[in-house]
């Protein structure tokens, strides 16, 4: 079987690596003719990461079947912390069954693998009513403005505005959006939508992403769970899904 | 409530009788043996103090009869008998102590109480004391009563065969202790064994002993932490469940419901005063990181619930309410939470509609309201949070 990936820099792979270890500390990752996937749940079953990496998004990418390889996300996360932003990484499969990872064709790590989980992960089945696009630092900007009251975001869409707001022992804070604002490029609802979620969530992947993503797309439903779409170097794509708070 | 009410009337006047029939018991004990000898068999008990550690008393525990003694220190067998008769069969054991250093568990005396406490059959044991037998009735919320205590001049024990599971763990240098624990458990050997070998120093790589009421904490923590892990992957349960049970003045509701593991306790406990008191804490997935605030009914609890759902192939999260009556006059130990949770879980279940039907069906037969359980609880609070898994 013949497995090798090529990246022309480390970004990506730094984001990716971080979201993932957000919610998980050992992760399965898939590899196909068509690239490399992700799918897993934090614990709780609160949150979900859904990582498409196209073999278009790679330098070189060869896979001849399907690959299951499981690692400690936080093993895998140390040694590609310390690789340099221009270093290309390639991952593959050695002959002793560890993790192979060349970093500028000269540094060779090989990394030990763990047992990979075979379940299936299914996603939730919403239908989004309202939807917002801007650029991430503008929703990390809302987050930081939210979590200075509360612990949780209160998100409310109609026609093309969002008021965000939260509440805590502290305080209370309300910001209103419009669609066509400095760096939101669209605000749209089907349907008035209101629906409250946890920062503890959020502030971490958003974090996690940084600089790799330029855009965000989220889309919820009234209490039901919200979809982050991350486009990582507008080629692979990063969704995290999150369940809602509910009163009741 | 006031201190009029029948209830605490009750209350005191267990306590006094059990009083009587402690000094009475005592006063009979004392005639039987001399004050500086007993003879007995042991059922085979020991016991390690935690004050003064590191340097700690530990001795065996032995009554001042012959024959089958093994009822006075068997808690899984405990299940009709009343709070007075239970009192009465720890009364009758004697404490011996010889001082020992916990991290030199070693030498021909901690050897013998090692034998003893993997040992099949109660130990014919002859016991001289230094300065004779201090009566007194020491209490402590995790480890079961006892009688009397006794300086340790000198000790002499019957051999017995060893439990060949207990015998294989003790001769294993290189399994570390919580590996043993759970083996031992795995092979069916009774909790409260498992915890008196560890308390003695018998299990793990570099041994040491432990003094019993951690060493009973620790065990509980041990394998429901473990059982816990073991049912994260499985199915969670469908619907709302609440189990109840009784025993000993203790009223105990598990309420189980469709989630990831998550655990609760809440302790009510009712004085003779009419006071009510409360406590409780709680762990998601990632287990327990602090000495819980109502200490170790928080583990031997966890231990009765994830042994059921461990049994049962099922995940859930759990909440766990125990309401502690005045008729619970003297506290006999840890042991009495586990085996009461464990007989809940062993009935028959009431299937509910969620939290707040739970807490009511869970309150009917409590003098602790369905608002006071819930106002101490974070369990309502934390389901707030839905999960991805009710979308799907």
């Amino acid at each position: 079987m013949v497995f090798k990936a090529e990246t022309a820099g480390s970004d990506d792979l730094k984001a990716i690596i971080s979201a993932v270890s957000t919610l998980v500390d050992e992760a399965t990752f898939v590899a196909s003719a068509e690239g490399i996937t992700f799918r897993g749940m934090d614990p709780s079953h609160v949150a979900l990461i859904d990582i498409s990496w196209p073999n278009s998004a790679f330098e070189k990418y060869e896979c001849d079947g399907d690959i299951r390889f499981g690692v400690k996300i936080d093993e895998l996360g140390r040694l590609i912390k310390r690789v340099g932003k221009k270093d290309k990484i390639e991952i593959g499969i050695s002959d002793d069954n560890k993790l192979l990872v060349t970093i500028s064709g000269t540094k060779k790590y090989k990394i030990r693998m763990i047992e990979s989980s075979s379940s299936e992960t299914p996603l939730p089945k919403v239908t989004y009513d309202a939807k917002m696009v801007m650029d991430l630092q503008n929703f990390d900007r809302i987050l930081g403005d939210i979590d200075v009251v509360s612990e949780y975001l209160t998100v409310t869409t109609k026609g093309s505005k969002s008021v965000f707001s939260g509440k805590g022992d502290s305080g209370e804070v309300s910001l209103d959006v419009k669609g066509g604002d400095e760096g939101v490029r669209e605000i749209t609802a089907s349907a008035e939508s209101t629906a409250t979620y946890s920062l503890e969530y959020l502030n971490p992947i958003t974090k996690a992403i940084g600089s790799a993503a330029e855009d965000i797309t989220c889309e919820y439903s009234e209490s039901k769970p919200l979809r982050l779409e991350f486009k990582v170097s507008n080629i692979g794509r990063i969704h995290f899904y999150l369940a809602p708070r509910v009163d009741s | 409530m006031c201190t009029t009410d029948p209830v605490h009337q009750d209350s005191r006047r267990i306590r006094e009788v059990l009083l009587a029939a402690w000094n009475k018991h005592l006063a009979e004990a004392g005639a039987m043996t001399s004050p500086d000898e007993l003879s007995g068999s042991s059922p085979p008990s020991v016991f390690v103090g935690a004050y003064g550690y590191p340097r700690v008393g530990i001795g065996p525990l032995v009554p001042a009869t012959h024959g089958d003694t093994s009822i006075l220190d068997a808690p899984e067998r405990w299940n009709t008998e009343t709070l007075s008769e239970i009192i009465r069969y720890r009364l009758d054991l004697v404490r011996g102590i010889k001082h020992v250093r916990a991290d030199e568990p070693d030498g021909r005396y901690v050897e013998s109480l090692q034998e003893m406490a993997m040992s099949v059959r109660p130990i014919d044991s002859e016991l001289l004391f230094e300065r004779g037998i201090t009566r007194s009735y020491e209490q402590d919320d995790h480890a079961t009563p006892f009688g009397s205590v006794g300086q340790i001049k000198s000790t002499s024990f019957s051999n017995a065969p060893s439990h060949p599971a207990l015998e294989r763990a003790y001769g294993d240098d290189d399994m570390d202790a919580r590996q043993a624990v759970l083996s031992l458990y795995r092979a069916g050997v009774d909790v409260t064994r498992i915890q008196k070998c560890l308390s003695v120093g018998m299990f793990g790589i570099k041994r040491r002993l432990v003094p019993t009421k951690w060493s009973i904490t620790a065990v509980d923590s041990i394998i429901s932490r473990q059982l816990a892990l073991d049912i994260m992957d499985t199915p969670e349960i469908d619907s709302w469940r609440v189990f109840e049970s009784e025993r000993l003045g203790n009223a105990y509701s598990v309420i189980l419901y469709p989630h990831t593991w998550r655990y609760e306790m809440v302790e009510a406990w009712h004085t003779d005063g009419g006071a009510t008191g409360f406590g409780s804490d709680s762990e998601t997935h990632s287990g327990m990181n602090h000495t819980p605030a109502i200490a170790g009914a928080y583990f031997a609890a966890r231990l009765g619930v994830s042994e059921y759902l461990a049994r049962s192939k099922v995940c859930a999260g759990a909440l766990v309410l125990r309401e502690i009556r005045p008729e619970y006059s003297v506290p006999v130990g840890v042991w009495q939470v586990r085996q009461g949770v464990r007989d809940a879980m062993r009935g028959p279940f009431k299937t509910v509609d969620g939290i707040a039907e739970a807490l009511s069906v869970a309150s009917a037969h409590t003098s602790t309201s369905a608002q006071e359980w819930l106002s101490y609880s974070g369990t309502a609070h934390a389901l707030k949070q839905k999960s991805l898994t009710e979308f799907a």
